[in-house]
């Protein structure tokens, strides 16, 4: 029987003690996270608000939010900040990484001066931006007023546009040092030897980088990307405190949507926006993977 | 070039945190425009001293839960990274894999439901209600912070001590922890820092000082007449930081390390 032949592999006594070690973690992570997702799934095709009685409405709640503006609007603002922050803290963190990869006096200094916005709260972080956006306070207006760019202040919070580059420079600070330490230790793993003998054959700055470092980094680079995007598509704190979703509605996310529905008591409507989060973050983790795959399979 | 570019680096890391420090020690947060320029040291007399602030309450809060989950999360992982990294068992690559996919989930798919489980059992507003979900939101981290590790240390260790005749837990308290202990301690400080700054579930699963965060105290910060007071709020920002900054500065080397071994879970 294959059972038999399968626990013959393992000496007993160290299953139950391995069992033993692994229960606390493993069910602390159950009870706290694989628990509330399920029941967050499953309440998600509940009609779940405080004046109505529960009742069980399939798919009503996902029809429901389809149409509704104020999530169609988060959905393409979530995804739109996630593309334009990944895509710059990936070309700052790259620069910053090779920037660090070199010899240089006082480099470790740097490398931790580096991490100082990544250390910080994220919430310091969005209300120290959100004063340098600041209509009559900011530093941002002190500028533009003191080298004439413009002679009026101008509303950096109170127009989409202005306030979606708010948001995403603000993410871009905070987060490139993550970005940074990342790549880095990618570089600092590639082998000498290859540069050295380019140089020998006469390859200039541009090639090198292009035949050498491109290549060999792809796979921590797909990492970075990775880890970036799914906690940029999950972004709640930072819009809570920077713009709260404002002006209007225009820089809410997926995940301050669903907070304003849990909050508002629409618990079933709440509930589904947080699988569609889910679904969105597991269908782009997917895609990243196949795509590394393919590209990797190409080599 | 390569000067020019530490320019570069030095001042995009460092202008918005000086500008957080120089709001912090003017009265009248418009000073660039008015030219006032009496720097004092009365905002930060003010939050912390003000009773009604709460901000000393935030304080104590956010260092007890995180210092208690950081703490028991790193004591969870080092178990059950023993095991994983030398104990044979089925499931011991399923096992490991499996709490990475739960990393994934999104917090806002666990908040809902946990805020429903929380209220019906009384437990709002109590550190419990964030020590527990912070634990297992750090679990995936920590685990494969602490399994890296533990992966480079030789199995001959643990053979030499079955030899001696010391059994399993005395092999992994006396030989493995002690040589294990630079990556429990990047561990430990990676989960310190993220219980610290964590937000949404702070927000959602306190109401009052007797438990909120440092985040949402700050993130709630209002003036006595519905002005926003700035200095007070830098003055709060820059003494939740500056502790966090000191600690990444003095202990870099583990913080990296573990952000590294963190994310080559790949």
């Amino acid at each position: 029987m294959p059972v038999r032949k399968l626990l013959n592999r393992f000496e007993k006594r160290e299953v139950v003690t391995a069992y033993f070690f692994l229960f606390p973690a493993v069910s602390v992570v159950v009870a706290f996270v694989l628990i509330p997702v399920a029941g967050t799934y499953y309440n998600s095709f509940f009609r779940d608000v405080t004046y109505l009685p529960r009742k069980f409405v399939g798919l009503a709640n996902f029809s429901n939010i389809l149409s509704d503006p104020d999530f169609l609007n988060a959905f393409r603002f979530t995804l739109l900040f996630t593309g334009m922050t990944v895509a710059i803290e990936t070309v700052f963190g790259l620069l910053f990484a090779l920037l660090l990869n070199e010899q240089f006096r006082g480099r470790s200094m740097l490398r931790a001066v580096v991490l100082i916005p990544w250390a910080i709260p994220t919430i310091v972080s969005a209300k120290i931006w959100k004063l340098i956006f600041d209509y009559s306070y900011g530093v941002l207006n002190f500028c533009i007023i003191s080298f004439g760019v413009s002679s009026d202040k101008i509303n950096w919070l109170g127009a989409p546009i202005a306030a979606f580059w708010a948001l995403v420079i603000a993410e871009v600070w905070k987060t490139t040092p993550f970005v940074v330490i990342i790549l880095l230790a990618g570089l600092q793993a590639l082998p000498k030897e290859l540069y050295l003998q380019a140089q020998i054959d006469g390859a200039g700055l541009w090639k090198r980088f292009r035949a050498i470092t491109l290549p060999l980094i792809r796979p921590v680079l797909l990492i970075a990307l990775i880890f970036r995007t799914i906690d940029s598509l999950r972004v709640f704190d930072l819009v809570y405190v920077l713009t709260g979703g404002g002006p209007g509605s225009s820089t809410k996310t997926l995940s301050v949507v669903g907070f304003e529905w849990y909050t508002s008591d629409l618990f079933g409507k709440g509930s589904a926006v947080s699988v569609i989060t889910f679904c969105i973050v597991f269908a782009i983790t997917i895609a990243y993977l196949k795509i590394g795959r393919f590209r990797e399979s190409l080599q | 070039m390569v000067r020019t570019g530490i320019c570069i680096l030095v001042l995009f890391t460092l202008l918005p945190v000086v500008w957080m420090l120089w709001i912090s020690l003017v009265p009248q947060p418009d000073f660039l425009f008015t030219g006032e320029t009496a720097y004092s040291l009365d905002n930060y007399k003010n939050i912390l001293t003000s009773k009604s602030l709460h901000f000393i309450d935030y304080l104590r809060n956010s260092l007890i839960i995180s210092i208690v989950a950081a703490g028991m999360v790193t004591f969870l992982s080092s178990f059950a990274g023993y095991a994983v990294s030398r104990m044979r068992f089925p499931g011991n690559i399923a096992m490991p894999l499996a709490i990475l996919a739960l990393s994934m989930f999104p917090p806002i798919s666990i908040v809902g439901y946990l805020y429903r489980v929380f209220a019906s059992m009384g437990m709002l507003n109590t550190y419990g209600a964030l020590i527990l979900p912070y634990i297992a939101l750090a679990v995936p981290l920590s685990l494969w912070i602490i399994m890296s590790y533990f992966a480079q240390i030789p199995r001959d260790l643990d053979k030499a001590g079955f030899v001696d005749g010391a059994g399993r837990y005395r092999v992994l308290f006396k030989i493995i922890l002690p040589i294990a202990l630079p990556g429990i301690f990047s561990a430990f400080l990676l989960v310190f820092i993220a219980c610290f700054n964590e937000f949404l579930f702070a927000l959602m699963f306190t109401v009052d000082f007797r438990a909120q965060t440092v985040p949402v105290g700050i993130a709630l910060f209002e003036g006595l007449h519905g002005e926003i007071p700035w200095g007070n709020i830098m003055a709060a920002s820059a003494v939740a930081s500056i502790p966090l900054i000191a600690l990444t500065l003095l202990f870099q080397k583990y913080v990296i390390h573990g952000l590294m071994t963190g994310s080559v879970r790949g």
